[in-house]
């Protein structure tokens, strides 16, 4: 009786509490945290403000703590996979860590614990796998083509479609603007360059492996027509494009030296703002040029969502409770500029289109093979040594496809 | 001192270093000899997202009844070290020794002559040279390895001053230059150690030494290389000997300023291997590899140390 009281008494607190917080944007907190609950993620402006929420609900029964940190992707892999619990009781994971840790079978299956609320979250947030709940998914993600709208209509010219009308464009600029480098893509070694890889070889048709088996098929035809038009794209960049990342190509848009480049739609904002950027309201966006023309464009959807490790130190219950809680529509209103939201509460102003450009021009998701990422991960090393001159394509290629075999065979995903 | 105090003063250090050093060490060692890989099962999955529904066949590790993948795991004995050296680690070791051997002198002859310059200056001033020689040290790797960066890149400060020259440098589009750039980082993050210790070295530096020489008409020079130098011996030999060890473990501008183009290091290649190709068992042999490929370095300087050291008691 006195714990139901006591009970009744804190909930009405943490109402009060989020009475409080409810005119700063803020949903009321779960009142059944006891304790603590770790969340690790990334950190993006989507998830700061999500910290920011779970902050809010810091009481002297319990904290959800958010860990944002660069590492997130290496910390999450490292605590899922420990034999005793996990240090996290929920991570937030984009699609292609969701595919490995599921394909290790790290991941415990939320169902039961949605099953009671049925209706409550939307189609759009779950992540299922057969019938049982993996994850929710709560924004999406893709490249999208990054141009200065200004500079084109001067020239005559509307925004690229394929990647020969890229290259023309690139070429007009270059010569009407006098911009030295009109291009700034992510090439840079690594992560980068493979991401940039894949999206136009599956927008050239390509298949990464050969059909239901884990044997590399990206060596051949269309992967050496992707790389040449990486190549003919890096004749408009700045020739220090192979250590180019994201940071380095939006700080190129934003300082008015390059006007064309595929980046990421998350960053679409930042373009407008006024103390980073020389051409507030000058960039315009578009669907990612399609490598070959009247193709799909050359990027990939992606969404980022939480999942929770099968051995977790706090109770499932409770862990489930505050990712509703920080699903909660209300916050999605309330950062609605911060990311491109899959709740249908989003409304996508002008930086928040970059998804639907993307699926409208035939987008692909990423792929979702668990062995996909030992390729990644070996096209990003040997491509770059192909775009700098170093060895040809077919050579780079033929390297990062025996590379690949010889790390799929000792991971168990080809037979030795 | 008897066997027994000897064993009761000396066991808790030779614990914990047995805890922190030997026993990872040894763990680091087993894992490199070892491969373990899932348990893998072929399925079909109906995978919903919220970009629609797809049918997917591929693989999954087969889960035991603790919940955990089921793992095979054999010795390959030296199979780990063997596929270590015939990836990029050759390249990467090349580097990080062309790294070592261009910093470590560079350093050590740069702090020397910072340290004699800042101990010519009035005592007034000293305390601000000193402070401003040692900010790169302060600055953590990659806050400095950040701002180099800006510094080099395509509108960065040195890359302006260095075009109204008429030389138009892309600093990380080239091996030479990605190379001079991290070595040039490496000597600047790095020859504040060797400045504050020469510094500290000078300041005990014998005085009735220095003017006998002085009253025996030796130039400043002379002084310089007879007794000054001398005394810094052992002092230079430390430098050597903790600059080389850190400089092998070469990592923060390689992953900030290059991204490994046409920079890899061994540090690089062991991460790589480890969060790149996930496979923690390889990643121990190239760990293993850097261990003794410090070592092979160490040695020289080791048994000059230990020369000077019997010599002194001697």
């Amino acid at each position: 009786m006195t714990a139901g009281l006591d009970r009744a008494r804190r909930g009405t607190l943490l109402g009060l509490t989020a009475g409080m917080a409810a005119p700063f944007g803020w949903a009321a907190c779960p009142a059944d945290v006891r304790g603590r609950v770790d969340i690790l993620s990334n950190a993006f402006p989507a998830m700061s403000h999500l910290a920011a929420a779970a902050e809010q609900c810091k009481s002297s029964q319990g904290r959800i703590s958010v860990k944002l940190t660069p590492t997130a992707r290496q910390e999450t892999e490292q605590g899922f996979a420990m034999r005793s619990r996990c240090p996290f009781d929920a991570a937030i994971v984009s699609m292609s860590v969701f595919s490995d840790l599921y394909a290790r079978g790290q991941l415990s299956p939320m169902t039961d614990l949605y099953r009671p609320l049925a209706g409550e979250l939307e189609q759009n947030q779950m992540v299922r796998v057969d019938d049982q709940l993996m994850a929710l998914a709560f924004m999406s993600n893709t490249q999208i083509l990054f141009y200065r709208k200004d500079l084109l209509e001067r020239s005559g010219l509307r925004p690229p479609h394929d990647c020969d009308e890229l290259l023309m464009a690139a070429a007009a600029l270059k010569r009407d603007h006098g911009l030295r480098y009109p291009i700034a893509q992510t090439f840079a070694k690594g992560w980068d360059c493979a991401t940039e890889f894949t999206n136009l070889f599956v927008s050239l048709g390509g298949r990464f492996f050969k059909r239901g088996s884990a044997e590399p098929n990206f060596q051949g035809e269309h992967g050496h027509h992707a790389i040449e038009i990486m190549r003919a794209q890096m004749r408009f960049m700045s020739p220090n494009a192979l250590s180019s990342n994201s940071d380095d190509v939006m700080n190129q848009l934003q300082q008015g030296r390059a006007a064309l480049g595929v980046l990421w739609a998350s960053r679409a904002a930042r373009m407008d703002e006024p103390t980073a950027s020389r051409v507030v309201g000058r960039i315009e966006f578009a669907a990612a040029p399609s490598a070959i023309p009247r193709g799909p464009t050359a990027a990939h959807l992606w969404w980022d969502g939480f999942v929770m490790p099968r051995r977790s130190k706090a109770p499932r219950e409770m862990t489930f409770s505050v990712l509703r809680y920080l699903l909660d529509p209300t916050h999605v209103q309330s950062g609605n500029d911060l990311a491109i939201w899959t709740h249908s509460s989003f409304r996508p102003g002008r930086f928040g289109s970059g998804v639907a450009l993307a699926k409208a021009a035939g987008a692909a998701t990423w792929p979702t093979e668990p062995f996909f990422g030992i390729a990644h991960s070996e096209l990003g090393q040997w491509i770059p040594e192909a775009l700098a001159g170093e060895v040809q394509p077919a050579v780079a290629l033929q390297r990062a496809a025996d590379s690949y075999t010889r790390l799929a065979k000792e991971r168990g995903f080809l037979r030795a | 001192m008897r066997l027994a105090a000897f064993i009761q003063f000396s066991a808790p250090s030779f614990g914990v270093m047995a805890l922190l050093l030997a026993l990872p060490l040894l763990y680091a060692i087993y894992l490199s000899l070892i491969q373990c890989t899932d348990v893998l099962e072929l399925v079909t999955v109906r995978l919903q997202t919220p970009f629609g529904i797809e049918e997917l066949t591929t693989q999954r590790a087969k889960v035991g009844v603790d919940g955990l993948p089921e793992q095979f795991c054999k010795f390959v004995w030296l199979d780990q070290y063997l596929s270590v050296l015939s990836s990029e680690f050759a390249k990467a070791l090349q580097f990080t020794m062309l790294y070592v051997l261009v910093t470590v002198p560079l350093v050590i002859i740069g702090g020397l002559i910072l340290a004699l310059a800042v101990n010519q200056l009035p005592v007034g001033i000293r305390g601000f040279a000193i402070g401003a020689a040692i900010l790169p040290f302060i600055v953590t790797p990659l806050v400095g390895a950040l701002s180099v960066k800006w510094l080099f890149r395509d509108d960065g400060l040195v890359t302006q001053l260095v075009s109204a020259f008429g030389m138009q440098i892309y600093w990380m589009a080239q091996a030479w230059s990605a190379r001079l750039l991290v070595i040039l980082y490496g000597i600047w993050h790095s020859l504040p150690f060797a400045f504050i210790v020469l510094f500290a070295g000078l300041q005990s530096v014998p005085k009735d030494a220095l003017e006998a020489a002085s009253l025996d008409g030796a130039s400043t020079t002379q002084k310089l290389w007879y007794v000054t130098l001398p005394h810094l011996g052992p002092l230079v030999t430390f430098i050597l000997l903790i600059h080389t060890m850190d400089s092998y473990k070469l990592f923060e501008p390689v992953v900030v300023l290059t991204q490994g183009t046409f920079t890899e290091s061994v540090q690089f290649v062991t991460y790589s291997i480890l969060l790149d190709e996930g496979n923690p068992f390889k990643a121990s042999a190239a760990a293993i590899l850097t261990t003794i490929g410090i070592g092979v370095l160490l040695i020289p300087m080791l048994r000059r140390a230990v020369r000077e050291h019997k010599e002194g008691a001697a």
